[in-house]
This record gives C-alpha cells, sequence and structure tokens, in this order.
C-alpha cells in the first residue's frame, strides 16, 4: 500500500516536503495565531518568524535574540553572570536538540522551506532546460568554509557584540537582515514587506539590499544549479555542530566498486564527492542534508544506509536504482516527461 | 466609520465620570484620574518597565479611580493565574511568573450605577508560554472588548491595518454594538459590532512628524516608535451604565522606513547576477562550469 503511493524515496520525500512548506509557511494560519511559534521555537529549519502565519521559528532567531538581549546585555553589565542568564539559550538549544535528536540533517534534506523552494526552481530549471552547474571538487571545498563564516560571524558573533555595545545596536539581528527564507517564506504569503528594503539606518539598509540581491540571485541560480544557497548557510553548519550526537545516519560501507562508479556523487545536491571516495564518517560530510539520493542512485546493494540506531530505514539496491534512473537521472534529469523549454543547441 | 457627532452621543456619559470624585478615605493614594493631562478621557491602563530588571512591570491606570489592577495570566490555574496587584502612587507591580506569557489587565471602578473597566494586555517573552486562548476567552468583567486575535509575539498593532475585537456582555457577544476608537495622535472614530458581535477596526495611519518620536514602551515595543489607541464601548443595562475600554500601543505603517522599490532593484540586481549560470554554454547537459564564482562573490 505504502509502496504504492511513495514507489521510490524521492516521492516520500517529495511529500513530505510540500507538508513541511505548508506547516513551516502557513501552518499558524491552520492552527490558530496564538499555537504559532509554539511547536519548537528552535526549529532547525529556517522557518521564519517574521513569516505572520508561519507555523514555528528557527533556531537561529532565536539565538541571535538571547545572545543580543540577554547575554550580551548581561555581559557589559558586569552583572552577576549566573546561571540565569544563559538558562533561556540553554532551554532553546535543548529545545532544537530534542527535534534534531530524531532526523538529524533531515531537517534540512526533507523539512526546511528554503531548502524546499530550491528543489522546486531546480526542477523548473529541468522543465526549462537549463544546464546543469555542477561545483568541481576544489571549488566546493572553497566554498565550504563560508558557512562558518555566515554562522560565526552574522548569527552569533555579531549579535554578542551588538549586546554588548561593541557593535551597533541595530546589528542584533544581522542573519534575518540578509536571510533569503525571510524573503521566500513572506512572498509566498504575498507579504511585500520584508521585500522593502529598510531605509531607516545605513546599517540596515546595507544588509537588508545585500539580502535582497543574495535572495535574487538563489532565486535564478537555483533554476540552474541544486541548492545554492544551502552551501553558505549558517543553520547547516549550526546543524553540523550536532550531527554525530544524533543516531539517525548516512552510513556507507568501503566498496572496491566506488572508485570507478561515482553515482552518488552525481546524484548528490550539495556536489559531496566525499560520498563517492570516502567510507564510514567521511562520508557522512557536514554538508550532507540526509535527502536520500546517494542511497537512492547506487547501483550496489545495501553500500550506502540511511540508519536510526543501527536499524536500516533505507538502503540501497540494484532493483531499486534500475527503476529509479528509469524517472530521473542521478542529476534530476526527468526522463520521458515534457521539456517546456528546448535545450538551445 | 461614523460621524463624530454619533460618537459625541455615545459618550457623553463618559465626561460626567470623569468630573472630580470626592476622595474615599484611604484612597486618595490611588487615584490617578488627573496626575497628567491625557490625551483622552476613556479609562487606559499604561504599562512601562520596572526599572533594570525584564520581569518587572509597572501598571498605571489613568482616568479611572480604582485601587487595584486585576492581573490574569494564560495559565489561568496557575497560583499566579489570577493576581490582585495593590496600587501605589507609582502604579502596581506586574512581576513575571515563571510562565510568562500573555496577561490580561483590568482595572475596575464602580461608582453609583456607574461601572468602569480600563483593560490592556502585557506580555512577558518566555519559551513556551501556554496558548493564551482560555484566558482571553474566559469572562472577566461585564462589559469586555477581547482582542481576536492580540498580535501574538514579534508582532504588534500598526497603522493602516484592521483588527478584531468581539464585544461581550455578561459574556455573550452584542451584536450591533458601537465602538469608539481614539488615538493618542488625534484620531477618533466609531465601529459597530456585526452579527458575531465582533468588530473590526481600522487602525487610522495617522502619525505625523509631532507625532513620531515616542518610542513604545514595555517588551513588545521592541524600541519601535509608535503611539497610543484605545477602544471603548457604553451599554446600559439593570439601571446601570457600563463603560470598558482596552487600550494597546500600535506602530507605524509597515512601510515606513522602508522602500519596495529599492527592495526589488537589489532583487532584480541579485537576479541578472544569476543570470549567466542560465546559459547552455556546451552542448551536453550536466557538464561541470564555473558557478562558483558569483557564488563567492555574494558572500564577499
Ligand atoms: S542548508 Fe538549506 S535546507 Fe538546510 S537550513 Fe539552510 S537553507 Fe534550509
Ligand atoms: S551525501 Fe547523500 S544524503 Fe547527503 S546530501 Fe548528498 S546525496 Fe543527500
Amino acid at each position: 500500500m505504502l509502496k504504492k503511493i511513495f514507489p521510490t524515496l524521492g516521492r516520500f520525500r517529495f511529500t513530505v516536503q510540500i507538508v513541511m512548506l505548508f506547516v513551516t509557511v502557513y501552518g499558524g494560519a491552520l492552527l490558530g495565531s496564538y499555537t504559532v511559534d509554539r511547536i519548537s521555537q528552535a526549529l532547525p529549519s529556517l522557518s521564519c518568524a517574521f513569516d505572520k502565519t508561519t507555523g514555528d521559528h528557527c533556531i537561529l532567531i532565536v539565538s541571535q535574540h538571547q545572545l543580543h538581549h540577554r547575554i550580551g546585555e548581561a555581559l557589559v553589565k558586569a552583572q552577576e553572570i549566573t546561571l540565569k542568564v544563559f538558562v533561556p539559550t540553554l532551554i532553546s538549544v535543548a529545545t532544537f536538540f530534542a527535534f534534531f535528536f530524531f532526523l538529524n540533517k533531515a531537517f534540512c534534506g526533507w523539512v526546511c522551506p528554503m531548502g524546499t523552494v530550491q528543489e522546486l526552481l531546480y526542477r523548473i530549471g529541468r522543465r526549462l532546460g537549463r544546464p546543469l552547474n555542477r561545483f568541481s571538487p576544489d571549488n566546493v571545498e572553497r566554498v565550504r568554509p563560508v558557512k562558518w563564516l555566515m554562522l560565526l560571524v552574522l548569527a552569533l558573533g555579531l549579535p554578542l557584540m551588538a549586546g554588548m555595545g561593541f557593535a551597533a545596536n541595530e546589528l542584533g539581528d544581522p542573519y534575518c537582515q540578509v536571510c533569503p527564507s525571510r524573503l521566500a517564506t513572506t512572498l509566498l504569503t504575498a507579504d511585500t514587506e520584508q521585500i522593502a528594503v529598510r531605509t531607516g539606518k545605513n546599517i540596515n539598509f546595507f544588509l537588508g539590499a545585500l539580502g535582497n540581491a543574495m535572495f535574487g540571485f538563489v532565486v535564478i541560480a537555483a533554476l540552474a544549479a541544486r541548492q545554492p544557497f544551502c552551501r553558505i548557510c549558517p543553520l547547516l553548519s549550526w546543524n553540523a555542530m550536532f550531527q554525530r550526537l544524533s543516531p539517525m545516519r548516512l552510513v556507507k560501507q568501503q566498496h572496491d566498486k566506488c572508485e570507478k562508479c561515482g553515482v552518488c556523487e552525481k546524484a548528490c545536491p550539495m556536489d559531496i564527492h566525499e560520498i563517492g571516495r570516502e567510507h564510514g564518517k567521511k562520508a557522512f560530510h557536514e554538508d550532507c542534508t540526509l535527502c536520500g539520493r546517494c542511497a537512492e542512485y547506487c547501483p550496489d546493494d545495501d553500500v550506502i544506509q540511511i540508519k536510526f540506531f543501527g536499524i536500516k530505514l533505507f538502503g540501497s539496491s540494484r532493483e531499486y536504482y534500475k527503476q529509479r534512473v528509469k524517472q530521473e537521472s542521478p542529476e534530476g534529469m526527468p526522463k520521458n516527461r515534457v521539456i517546456w523549454l528546448k535545450q538551445a543547441k | 466609520m461614523r460621524s463624530l457627532s454619533m460618537m459625541l452621543l455615545l459618550f457623553s456619559g463618559a465626561a460626567l465620570a470623569e468630573a472630580p470624585q470626592p476622595a474615599m478615605p484611604g484612597m486618595e493614594h490611588a487615584h490617578h484620574a488627573h496626575a497628567m493631562r491625557s490625551w483622552t478621557d476613556l479609562p487606559l491602563l499604561k504599562t512601562k518597565a520596572g526599572g533594570e530588571s525584564r520581569e518587572r512591570v509597572i501598571v498605571v491606570p489613568q482616568n479611572i479611580v480604582a485601587d487595584a489592577v486585576d492581573a490574569y495570566s494564560n495559565k489561568l490555574a496557575d497560583e499566579n493565574g489570577r493576581r490582585r496587584l495593590p496600587l501605589d502612587m507609582a502604579g502596581a507591580k506586574l512581576d513575571k511568573p515563571a510562565s510568562g506569557g500573555f496577561h490580561w489587565l483590568a482595572a475596575r471602578e464602580e461608582q453609583g450605577d456607574e461601572v468602569r473597566v480600563a483593560s490592556a494586555v502585557y506580555y512577558f517573552g518566555e519559551r513556551g508560554a501556554e496558548n493564551p486562548t482560555d484566558m482571553f476567552i474566559t469572562q472577566k468583567h461585564e462589559l469586555e472588548i477581547v482582542p481576536q486575535p492580540y498580535p501574538r509575539e514579534h508582532s504588534r498593532y500598526r497603522a493602516n491595518e484592521d483588527w478584531k475585537f468581539l464585544v461581550r456582555f455578561q459574556g455573550h457577544p452584542v451584536v450591533g454594538q458601537m465602538v469608539a476608537l481614539e488615538t493618542q495622535n488625534g484620531t477618533k472614530s466609531v465601529w459597530v459590532s456585526d452579527a458575531q458581535g465582533v468588530v473590526t477596526v481600522h487602525l487610522p495611519d495617522d502619525f505625523n512628524a509631532e507625532t513620531d518620536g515616542k518610542e513604545i514602551g514595555g517588551s513588545r515595543g521592541m524600541g519601535m516608535r509608535g503611539s497610543d489607541f484605545v477602544l471603548a464601548a457604553r451599554r446600559a443595562d439593570g439601571g446601570k451604565t457600563y463603560l470598558t475600554a482596552f487600550n494597546a500601543a500600535y506602530g507605524k505603517n509597515a512601510f515606513d522606513q522602508r522602500s519596495i522599490v529599492m527592495g526589488l532593484g537589489f532583487t532584480l540586481l541579485g537576479m541578472l547576477g544569476a543570470v549567466p549560470l542560465l546559459r547552455q554554454r556546451r552542448k551536453k547537459n550536466d557538464m561541470p562550469e564555473q558557478p562558483e564564482q558569483t557564488e563567492q562573490k555574494e558572500e564577499a
């Protein structure tokens, strides 16, 4: 029965993504105004608090806010730094982890509205016959540190400094000011307030302009590249800090054929070359979003598996692979389906 | 919107109630009615931060004679669910309970056959604060103006927006009830409740150079500038008249100090930056190209 509705993991994931897109973008409208923000208030996905109908909001808005108003202010007032100052933050992180524990990075690959929007755009790009711009392993390596910089500077450092008075007060939530999910989710609710750039203070204007430009870039780039924003997303690095603490894992066994195959690398929307070349811990990379595409496209039995507490939830298999490539190429090109725009030759 | 004359008719009683009251023994300290010249004659509850701490707020009644402020938390069953806060010269102190969240504040005055109620909402930021629907729905006075809903955390009343309020008398919705709106910026208007007892009020965009500078107090203001409004309903029943007011802060309209033209401009600029990625440069699909340059440029 379940097999009929969800013949592939890809179809199942796509369904979950669409449902979660509705929960994160419009969930508050369905659950009632005060229920909004009440699910976790610390979600490991870019569900945005500026979206008036959101069903929840991400951990980054909470951590920026608390670093700015609680911890930063307390540190500089040289108040007794009691445990109390840190309790709200600890509770937020604990709540975050209570959710994260079960799904791990699948919050990226299955839940995040920004991840889903980019994937939808990429699918549209396939229909429009746009090319796929892949990252070479060298370039991937170069981009990877950016997500840590985004986390350390925009989501943690500047809010703390603003709270302590070392940075302008307007830098209390710098990541939110550039976040493309704020723009994507509010536009999905037909709210144009956020796309209008703030003009009151120079810093806000600068960050807002940068955020809008990045959003514009991501929207077009996603038509011809997979998950362009995810690669520099500070939540990807935040989640990566906790990735080894969850029993949900991507597991890859050593396999002799891998060297010549590399199909999983092609299937990976994050261009993680390690998935094809490494095994064990190194294969479950910090950039992995647990989308499971590598396991779907690995042509050998159980070489790549998604496991929860050691129990196999999904494993690669030759049979599955044969079916899967009939529908879609590893790079996400649909087979035997209408292409709206013919590719220019 | 109805005419101003209707408004005067509706509130002709309010002026009377504002005549100096004979001081009651032991209650002088609580008489805040004429402490300052107010922008309205309607009863108000103002909240302000109680010093350094985020854990306390001072509630100051205006235009009403009361000896206490009643506070209902969104955890009604809790020991702090319903508190009677004594008033002194500075006002009533509302301390944050562990559960935090929304608080309904009310001051009530009964003089002869006139019952006056001032009401407002205060929100203490707290993770996991209980859903306040029960607290809002529970009957607290005879005549009530209940926000439907009150702006949730991270949101607030703003100019040029429509907000709904339920008007109830003895717990039952009142159809066709006139509700007056007055703002600190000087707008006055009257609205009427529908068949469900719900009145939809359009908050006016009435900020100007003079009214620009005030900061909204309390945790909800978030340091943003704004002003106050009050809604009031009057009703006669069983030989008594009831006047109930609900006041709150409202901010400037959503697009104040924002530019949609520039916003779209920068978005377009970013889009243009990504256009080269869309071009087919090789015959074969899925060939590696160099998108990274543009990716990194964004971050530089
Ligand atoms: S990496 Fe992508 S999927 Fe994960 S939180 Fe960031 S935007 Fe969302
Ligand atoms: S390594 Fe596998 S599961 Fe992780 S992002 Fe790449 S394809 Fe998805």
